[in-house]
């Protein structure tokens, strides 16, 4: 197999004095599946840009099995690319967008249409071939993107947000699919999103980018459980993180609505935070905090509680048949085993011994 | 209110088309008229807007052995002016809205500027290098004067239509390997179809009228155009009308069967490059 190791080291990218992407160091091993997670304008498609040899690093190096391609152009680093905006093109049917990577290589016909037919039928576009880019949905449109990035096997693959404009059922399908055409194929590949599902479900790593800055590199369970700063705590999860700043001294919480016992070493101004999940609603007396129900939303499988407390919104996800009622003054506990603790002024987590 | 308002205006933009339809179009009937017309009907009084007896007779005339020698002659000085003004624009328009070097930019601007020259004051030195390159009365004479003429108009139209191509299909074609050529050729120039039709079109219509060099640079009958030829019929003694407006009917016909087939991408291709410039 080809594969590829990638190999950013303090990579940065300017647009006159505007910093689009600021000193990301990432290592990608062979075959790694690898998601650019975070919100618009944080740097994604800038930093696959470089990757892909579009754009060029202001500062920093990339390298490829390491070979340094900061001056390699796109066509020699042996990359297929899915771009956010397709970049079909239109005056070239389905079949021939699809095949032109394999005819700039000099694939003889028979074998073209080929693997064109093949790569189609992947995306499931096997209908569409002779239409043109201008008669397609844009969901079709996305697909032959990907179906134009699929018919090679190159050493690396590049994804900006390849299904963000399918339905909600093709997405789940195509997601499963690319799963498992990367394992097929072990090609290594970035994928870039602002979908937490797609990056949860996809990714062997997670990148969390924000702001042009690397937050937080790890698997999907290790950013979920261990979040590094208060932006990952409360970029993930659906609703993410319960996020609560207090003031700690002494090991006692102060002037708060919050009554909890602070680990050892955990002092200063503090944001506590819990995921929704590990909060469970009590009588208003037997909980860390209490207040006044805001609203209730039936999740299907669970049923989440807000809750007024202070000046706070604090989500709870309890059993689907909790029967709670907008106004309704309820308590809140805490499961001590899932606390997290940030220092509120730099945002990044604080360690403690869980131990005492 | 609103609506009657609205459809004062209607009736303003309807008369206002209708003036300038009038405009155009009554020479071009005047034209066609006189073609028509037996020698002695021209100048006969009361004045015919249409001949009482029309006949073909100046068609026949006019469509002498010169005639064709001067029409294969304006084909071949116009076919060649076109590719060659339109193969050079191409070129011209991608490397300048390609690039971010400031010297490239000044020649851009500085290509446009030669427009402001009136073609009788270029054409006093454009004569001196033809005969100083010995080129006087040859169809390369007429080809390079109006490449010059032309071309710098043809880059700007064909600019204004590439800068409006998306960046990512220049990307895609390059992370899909293809070369700086292979993008230009299968790619954008494709792409620029109605532009390079609407280039095309107006580089023909400028060579195939133009007088004023064809009469300069060339001497001998067999190197005219049609619009030097047609003066033929321009004695020293008088004017023969009739041939001379059935001659100008005939080389209007050319120009008007180009437009009738292409119109539709002309004037896609004059807007595309228009709307985002
Ligand atoms: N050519 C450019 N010139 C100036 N600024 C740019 C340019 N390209 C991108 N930027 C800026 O850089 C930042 C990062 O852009 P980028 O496209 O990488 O964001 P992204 O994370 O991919 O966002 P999205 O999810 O919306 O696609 C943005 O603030 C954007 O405005
Ligand atoms: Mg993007």
């Amino acid at each position: 197999m080809i594969l590829a190791s990638v190999t950013l080291s303090s990579v940065s990218k300017f647009w006159g004095s505007f910093v689009a992407v600021e000193k990301i160091s990432l290592a990608m091993a062979d075959g790694e599946f690898i998601v650019l997670l975070g919100p618009s304008g944080c740097g994604k498609s800038t930093t696959m840009r470089m990757i892909a040899g579009l754009d060029d690093p202001s500062a920093g190096e990339i390298r490829i099995d390491d070979r340094v391609v900061n001056d390699l152009p796109p066509g020699k680093r042996d990359l297929a690319m899915v771009f956010q905006n397709y970049g079909l093109y239109p005056h070239m049917t389905v079949a021939d967008n699809i095949g032109y990577p394999l005819k700039v290589a000099g694939v003889n016909r028979e074998e073209r249409e080929r693997q064109v037919r093949a790569a189609a039928e992947r995306v499931e576009l096997g209908g569409l071939l002779e239409r043109k880019p201008g008669q397609l949905s844009g969901g079709q449109r996305q697909r032959v993107a990907l179906g134009r990035a699929i018919v090679r096997t190159p050493k690396l693959f590049l994804m900006d947000e390849p299904l963000s404009n399918l339905d909600a059922k093709l997405r789940v399908y195509m997601r499963a699919e690319l799963k498992h055409l990367q394992r097929d194929l072990g090609t290594t590949t970035i994928y870039v999103t602002h979908d937490q599902v797609e990056a949860m479900t996809l990714a062997d790593r997670v990148a969390v980018m924000a702001n042009g800055k690397l937050q937080q590199v790890g698997t999907p369970l290790d950013i979920y459980n261990t979040p590094a700063n208060v932006f990952v705590a409360g970029f993930l999860g659906n609703p993410p993180m319960n996020l609560l700043p207090i003031a700690i001294a002494d090991g006692r919480v102060q002037d708060s609505e919050l009554t909890l016992a602070a680990p050892a070493g955990v002092n200063g101004a503090i944001t506590v935070g819990q995921r929704p999940e590990d909060m469970r609603l009590s009588e208003t007396d037997a909980g860390n905090m209490a207040g006044e129900v805001y609203t209730t939303e039936l999740l299907g499988d669970s049923t989440l509680v807000t809750v007024k407390v202070g000046k706070n919104l604090v989500a709870v996800k309890t059993d689907k048949n909790t029967k709670v009622h907008m106004g309704e003054n309820v308590g809140i506990r805490f499961d001590p085993k899932h606390l997290h603790f940030f220092d509120t002024t730099s945002g990044t987590r604080v360690a403690f011994d869980a131990s005492r | 209110m609103n609506t009657r308002s609205h459809r004062s205006r209607q009736a303003a933009l309807l008369a206002l088309n209708v003036v300038l339809a009038l405009i155009i179009l009554v020479p071009f009937f005047w034209m066609v008229s006189v073609s028509l017309k037996p020698a002695a009907e021209p100048f006969s009084i009361p004045a015919r807007l249409w001949p009482e007896n029309p006949t073909f007779d100046n068609y026949i005339t006019a469509f002498r052995p010169e005639f064709r020698t001067y029409f294969m002659n304006s084909v071949i000085v116009s076919l060649s002016t076109v590719i060659i003004t339109v193969s050079l624009a191409l070129l011209a328009a991608y490397a300048f809205t390609r690039t971010h070097v400031r010297l490239l930019i000044i020649a851009m601007t500085l290509v446009i500027v030669t427009q402001m020259f009136p073609a009788s004051a270029i054409i006093i030195p454009i004569y001196k290098m033809m005969k100083g390159a010995n080129l006087l009365n040859t169809y390369t004479s007429l080809i390079l004067a109006y490449v010059t003429v032309t071309l710098p108009v043809a880059i700007w139209m064909l600019r204004g239509f590439m800068a409006n191509l998306p960046l990512t299909l220049e990307e895609a074609a390059a992370i899909d390997g293809a070369g700086p050529f292979r993008t230009f050729f299968e790619i954008i120039v494709p792409l620029c179809r109605p532009g390079i039709v609407a280039t095309a079109v107006f580089v023909l219509i400028v060579t195939w009228q133009e007088f004023l060099f064809a009469l300069s640079f060339t001497s001998t009958k067999e190197m005219r155009t049609l619009p030097v030829g047609v003066n033929d019929f321009i004695g020293q003694y008088g004017i023969r009308y009739g041939e001379l407006m059935a001659s100008s009917v005939m080389i209007s016909m050319p120009v008007v069967a180009v437009f009738f087939f292409l119109q539709r991408q002309f004037v896609a291709g004059l807007t595309a490059g228009a709307v985002k410039g």
